[in-house]
Formats: structure tokens, sequence, C-alpha cells
């Protein structure tokens, strides 16, 4: 360990790779903490740090991402490492150009990102989503804290609309007996289908999606989807881990899942078209995006009134979009909606939280 | 009595490694001692001794009869060397006798409430706390007749308090019982309350049959919550949010005292012992024992560091860890006001992975570590920054823990870029106590409460004043 310090202190103190000292420094402080003390009071403090914070989301995220490389192969592997690599260098490129730390926030971004893409998805067009998320989702706003809309969310969204076929057509029944996909690479060209079960949902409505599909194949993974939305009953096991652990909070799961189970009930009994409450939260990428993606902590409200407005209000949006919209998946594009309403969300709440006051401080004019 | 059961929302319970025992240690008379002419409540005082004079221990050295203050006392016997404004050194003989208080005794009964304020003014008992103990010889702000609620605090919040089992041992308990009856006789219309820390539910019971048939005493269980502890915030915990504390809360008639000084004050009327001694803590990971000292005022605190402190480099703090400053010189004198001196390690070695280790006995605000598991391990703590700065990331810790129900990162997201005006008082900037709760729990290291105080100095500076 020594001799890495010795390693680290050279290359810092290096004259002719001073451009690159927040590279240098960001993998230096992931094998060293740091060393500067508390100067004034308060004399301790807290041990968690934003490299923990996003360890623990990494830590939650790893049941779908095993289960992304057991139902679709080490391809899925290379998949997480290009939108690691090609965000990674996007952040590296601006904290060298505004001369600050890389910020710890991408390394949840570049797992989120690759988990709610389809699993035959081309590699460049991962990268592509992947600095285009970045860039445009967070860095163009001035970078970590300062962006309305989760990054991984601006990448899908993208290439949704740009590489339409591609994204909604070419999904791939996973393997689910013996070691899955563990031997194999990639994804056999007879394995590719187009239908998921919201895909059955809107070409032949209620009845067909559950003759086809029961609860515990949509629970343990049997059928299509994103790679990482599939294992759903890993993304609840984890999204419970991050409650407990407090990095995120239980309004907005709860409001979101809830509102979309009681809204499809109420809809369900007028409606045809709309699946019943458990086929509605159960199908799609509903679980991931209420625990691992509305609940980024920039880009939700911060206010406990306004995390229940928001979950509400994505789970009536993507209950319209599922039922009324062109697209079967609607997800992606309410928590897009609802992370615009955030600041207004916020800013409404806290008008009505704080009101102006005119006791306790006065002002002198001398 | 009925036990009433209060709390605030927000804040954290802390679990340190190092929290002193009960075993109490007198510590032997220094070869000098350094006394204040300022200490606890009031005005510097005007020294009443020359140089070259001998003085005996508990013989007032210090008195300004026309300003609101109380008489500072020599606490050794022996020469006094210097005296400058601000302090009296004095050359100690070593003999551990003390001259008593005229006029003491155990019949106080039967004293009349004059006698009491004298005996407590004499004694210096009434420079005690942040406002003093009143009588009618100005020793606080605010006068006998405006006291309408007193707050007695065992409540142990902090991070490392002196303990109520080391303080009240030995009998001390049925003395603090008398304490409470004296304080009784010289502001009879108040009413008194005492907030005990709920984990001592022995102590609430003995207390409870002490002075239960008192219908002026009211006990409380708090939970130890940090900063309940804190002035502002346990006023509105014991007597209801009508009692926001906003400059001072003499201005609501209400004192608060800690338990401490109520021991002096049966001391001071009944045994005649002046204020020259203090019961102090040595808490934290850095003393060799954590035990508590019996300590005279003015005792450098390299007399007890001497003795009592490990090799290595540790920040002594006075007081409470997370709002108070570290003692920087250890020729500082120990004044009335010490309680608890802890001793933090300075964590200066960059510790390898840090981040991704499992933590059992590491703490923390969030569960991230495996201590959230075993929640009667106590935790190891330093002075290390334990990450690096980062923006805000509006995560919510912040005003989860805050006591007084503001939004710290929103405060903190003007005040950082000195983006101050009056719209921050609606927000709620003066209702900040300056706990740093904030700062502690924020996982991006920002400086908040040093930020917010500095957003309250510019609207200060300004012209706002509270009320």
């Amino acid at each position: 360990m020594n001799g890495l310090r010795g390693l680290f202190d050279n290359l810092k103190n290096n004259e002719s790779l001073s451009a690159f000292k927040p590279a240098i420094e960001a993998v230096d402080n992931i094998f060293f903490g740091p060393e500067e003390v508390t100067t004034s009071a308060p004399h301790i403090v807290d041990k968690n740090d934003t490299k923990r914070y996003m360890t623990m989301v990494i830590l939650a995220l790893l049941p779908s991402t095993f289960a992304a490389i057991y139902f679709y192969g080490w391809r899925a592997l290379s998949i997480i490492l290009v939108s690691y690599m090609a965000g990674g260098i996007t952040e590296v490129l601006f904290a060298m150009i505004r001369k600050h730390d890389i910020h710890e926030g991408f390394l949840v971004t570049g797992l989120i990102f690759p988990l709610v893409l389809p699993p035959t998805i081309p590699l460049w067009m991962v990268a592509v989503g992947s600095f285009f998320g970045v860039f445009f989702g967070k860095e163009v706003f001035g970078g970590t804290g300062r962006n309305v809309f989760n990054p991984a969310i601006v990448g899908r969204v993208f290439l949704s609309i740009a590489f339409p076929v591609t994204m909604s057509t070419k999904w791939a029944k996973p393997v689910t007996e013996g070691l899955g996909r563990l031997f194999n690479y990639a994804i056999p060209a007879d394995a590719i289908t187009s239908a998921t079960p919201l895909a059955v949902l809107k070409t032949g409505g209620v009845e067909a999606l559950t003759k086809s599909t029961s609860y515990s194949e949509l629970l343990f993974g049997a059928v299509g989807g994103s790679m990482g939305e599939t294992f759903r009953i890993g993304i609840i096991l984890g999204g419970i881990f991050l409650i407990i652990t407090k990095i995120i909070n239980w309004r907005i799961p709860v409001a979101y899942i809830g509102s979309v189970f009681v809204l499809s009930a109420i809809g369900n009994q007028f409606l045809p078209q709309v699946a019943p409450p458990m086929y509605q939260i159960l199908t799609g990428g509903l679980l991931f995006g209420a625990f691992f993606m509305a609940t980024d902590p920039v880009t939700s409200p911060f206010t406990k009134s306004g995390m229940w407005i928001f979950g509400i209000f994505a789970g009536l949006l993507t209950l319209l979009f599922r039922t009324f919209g062109g697209y079967v998946e609607g997800v992606m594009f309410s928590i897009l909606l609802a992370n615009s309403i955030t600041p207004l969300i916020d800013s409404v709440i806290l008008n009505a939280k704080f009101k102006p006051r005119n006791d306790g401080v006065v002002y002198n004019e001398n | 009595m009925k036990v009433k059961n209060n709390s605030f929302s927000g804040g954290y319970v802390f679990n340190l490694e190092g929290k002193p025992q009960d075993k109490v240690v007198e510590l032997e008379i220094p070869s000098q001692v350094c006394i204040p002419l300022k200490q606890g409540f009031g005005q510097v005082v005007e020294p009443t001794v020359e140089p070259g004079e001998e003085v005996k221990a508990g013989q007032i050295i210090g008195k300004s009869d026309n300003s609101e203050s109380t008489p500072v006392q020599a606490s050794v016997n022996g020469t006094v060397k210097e005296v400058t404004s601000k302090a009296i050194i004095i050359e100690a003989d070593g003999t551990s006798d003390w001259q008593p208080v005229e006029g003491h005794g155990s019949d106080w009964t039967s004293m009349s409430a004059e006698k009491i304020e004298e005996l407590l003014y004499n004694s210096g008992v009434t420079s005690l706390d942040n406002q003093g103990i009143p009588t009618r010889y100005q020793s606080s702000s605010i006068s006998t007749d405006d006291v309408k609620h007193v707050i007695i605090k065992g409540v142990e919040s902090d991070p490392y308090n002196l303990s109520l089992s080391a303080l009240l041992q030995d009998g001390k308990l049925s003395q603090f019982a008398d304490g409470l009856k004296i304080l009784h006789k010289i502001l009879p219309q108040a009413k008194v309350h005492v907030a005990i820390n709920k984990n001592r539910q022995n102590l609430i019971k003995e207390l409870s049959n002490l002075v239960g048939s008192n219908n002026w005493v009211q006990l409380y269980s708090v939970e130890p919550k940090y900063p309940q502890g804190s002035d502002k915030v346990l006023i509105p915990t014991i007597l209801g949010k009508e009692y926001t504390v906003g400059g001072s809360a003499t201005k609501l008639g209400v004192i608060v005292f800690k338990m401490q000084t109520i021991l002096h004050a049966y001391d001071a009327v009944v045994e005649g012992k002046p204020l020259i001694e203090r019961l102090v803590s040595l808490s934290g990971e850095g003393w060799k024992e954590n035990l508590h000292v019996k300590v005279r005022v003015g005792t450098p605190v390299e007399a007890i560091t001497n003795k009592c402190l490990n090799n290595g480099n540790y920040r002594i703090v006075s007081g409470n860890i997370l709002a108070d400053q570290a003692v920087t010189s250890y020729k500082y004198p120990v004044t009335r006001e010490f309680d608890n001196l802890s001793a933090v390690p300075e964590g200066e070695g960059r510790e390898v992975f840090a981040f991704v280790r499992p933590g059992a006995k590491r703490a923390s605000y969030s569960n991230a570590f495996l201590s959230a598991l075993f929640s009667n391990l106590s935790s190891n703590c330093d002075t290390n920054v334990h990450g690096e700065e980062r923006p805000c990331i509006s995560c919510g810790y912040c005003e989860q823990a805050c006591p007084v129900d503001i939004f710290p990162h929103l405060v903190e997201q003007y005040t950082a870029k000195s983006n101050v005006d009056d719209e921050l008082i609606r927000y709620g900037i003066f209702d900040c106590v300056e706990c740093n709760l904030c700062t502690f729990v924020c996982p991006s290291k920002r400086p908040l409460g040093k930020h917010i105080k500095q957003g309250k100095q510019f609207l200060m500076n300004k012209g706002y004043a509270v009320k």
C-alpha cells in the first residue's frame, strides 16, 4: 500500500499531468480515504460519504445485474462496460475542463442506464445513448446537483426516439433453467422476439395477457423485457434494502406503485383495455423505475408532501401512456415529465409551509 | 408523581465509545492557577487583591457590585502572583482546605430568601449557566420576580456527557432534592421542571419519591436525542410550542440550569462551600481512563492532560464536540462552566478503501454500515472529514435531522454563494440553534452550519435583530 501511496503522490505532483489531475485524484480517492481533518465545530462528522451512498445503490442493483447476465449472456456485461466507458469519458472530460473533482453520481447512472435497454442492442448505440444522457441530461445543466432530468432516462428516451425499431421490437426470450446463458456470450438470432407482456397487452387485450403469463413468471423474470427490469423479486429486495439504509425515501416508491395499483383497479372496472392492478405493477419497467429512477435525490422533490404529489403524478401518467399511448411502455416518459415539474412542486410546497413572518425578527435602520 | 414524556422532531442519538465511567478522582492541587475575571454569566469583575497578597481558597478576589456580575473566588490557598484586567494568577501552597462562606448552615429551611441569595452570591454560584441564578444582587439578566419557569436539565443528549450517576452518587440525590427546595425559596412563584434522560428510570423514580409531593415540581423523562440538551430546543419541548426562544430565554421568563449547578447551590447554602471546584468528565478515546475528575477552578488543562492523556495526536474539546470550540492551548484554565473535556483522536491517516468497509463500529445517520444492525455496539469517532466536499444532492438528511424544522440545504444554497437577503428569514435562518447536526450528517461534506451562521451574521450586520 505504501508503494501505491507513493505512486499516486508522484502522479499528483507531476507537472505535465496536471490537466489529468481530476482523473488521478478520482482513482486515488477510491483506494485511499481523505487525510483532511475538520478545522472547527463540528469536530466529528458522519462516516458516510457520497462514494458509499452510490455504492449502496450499486449493491441494490446487483441482483438485477446478475440476473441480466444469467438470462442474456455475458454480452450484458459488455453493454454495462461500454456504458460506463462512454459516459465516464464524458464525465472525465468535463471535470478536466471545469477543473473540479469527478463526482460519484455517475457510478449509479452508468449502471442504471444499460439495465433499461433491450439485450439485443448494438454496443455503439449504448455508447451514443450513454454519452447523450450524461452530456445533455446532466452536464449542460451545470453538473451534479443541478440537473432537472435523470440522465439515465434522458439517454433512454433519446434512444427510443432516435432508433425506434431496435428499441421496441428486438427483445429476447430469456433462458431460465439450469445455468441460463452463463456459458453464452450473445443471444442466438432465433431467440429474438418482439413480444413482451406489455406488447401482448397492447395487441391482444387483457385476456391475452392473463392467459399467457403468470405472476411467478413475471416475478422471476421468465418473460421478455429490458435487461434489468425482468428479475422483479431482485428489484423489490434491492428497493427495500435502499429504504432500510435510508438511501432513498420510502414515499416515492409507495406513492408511485400505490397510485398505479389504485388507479388501475378503478380503471379496470370501467375500461376493458386497462390491465388489472397486480399485472399492472408486475409488468414493464414500473418496479425498476419506481425504486431506482424516480427516487434519484437530485431530480425528485425534497419536501415530504412533494414526494407524494410526484409519485401520484408519475403513476397517473404511466397508466395514461400505457393505456392510451402508442408506445407499449409509459414509465420512462412519465418519470421524465414528473422530473420536469419537480422544481414547481417544491416551490409550491415551500411557499405553503413557510409563510412570511413578522414575529421574532426586527429590522433596525441604524 | 406522573412523569411526562416529550420530544422534538429530528435529532440523532449518539452512542460513542469512550463514555465516562462513574469513577470520581480528585486531582491534586496544581502549583499555579489562573482565575479568569469573567466566568459564567456576567461582566468582567474588578480585582480586589494585589500581587503578593496571601489568599485563602474561597476568598473573594474579584467583585463588581454595580454591574451584572457575580464575585470570583480564589480556588486555592496561596499567594497572588499577578493581576491583569482579565485574570488573576495565584501560586498555590498545596494545602487543600477552604474558607467557608459566612452564614451557611444546615437549617436552610428556616433561612430567609435574602440570606440564601447572599450565600449564593458570595459563593459565586450565581454565575453558573447561560443566564446565571437571579438574586437581588443583579447576578442575572432577569430579576427574581419575573421568573415563571425553571428548567433543570439532565438530558445527557450530547455525544459525550457528564454522567448523572457519577454526579449523583453517594447520596447526592437527596442533596439535589434539597437544592431544588432551596431554589424554590428564592423563586417561590416559579414552576420547576426537571428533565432527565429517559434511560435513567431508577434515578427518575428515586427523585420522584423525594420531591413528588411538591406541586411546584414536574419531572420529565426525555429521550437523549441530540440536541435535546440545547436550551432553545429543550424549552419548547418541555413547555410547549408557544415558548419558542428568540434572542434570550429570559424574555419568556424561563431559566435553564444544569444539575451540577443545583448541587453547587446546596453546597454553598448548607456547607458554605464556595465555587472553587468542578466535576469534569474525561470522555473520548484519547484519555488513559474515562472517568470524572474533581478539579479546582483555574487549573490549567495541561495539569489534566499531563496526567491522563494518552500519547498521540488528540483534539481536546471543552463541552459539546459538535458545537463548541477546541481547546487550542493546554495552558488554558478550567473555568466554572467546564463539565466535559473530550479527547478526540485526530484522524490524519489515509484509510485504505475507506468507503467500502463494512463498519460494525462506524455509526452513521444513514444505516449504510453494519453498525445499524448492532445498535448496542458503541462506535468510534475521529476528526477526519471522511469524504470530499461535493455539490448538494438534496438527499434530505439535513432536513430530517434538523431540530427546528428548517431546510438547511435550502438556506445553505444561498448563503454559500453569499446570495443573502431577507427572504431567508422566511425560511427560518434565525431559528437555527447552531447545533451543527446538519453538517454532521451531510454525505457531501458541505459546511452547512458554517454557511448558515455566516448568513445570519450577514443579516445581523445589515440591521436585522432577533427580538
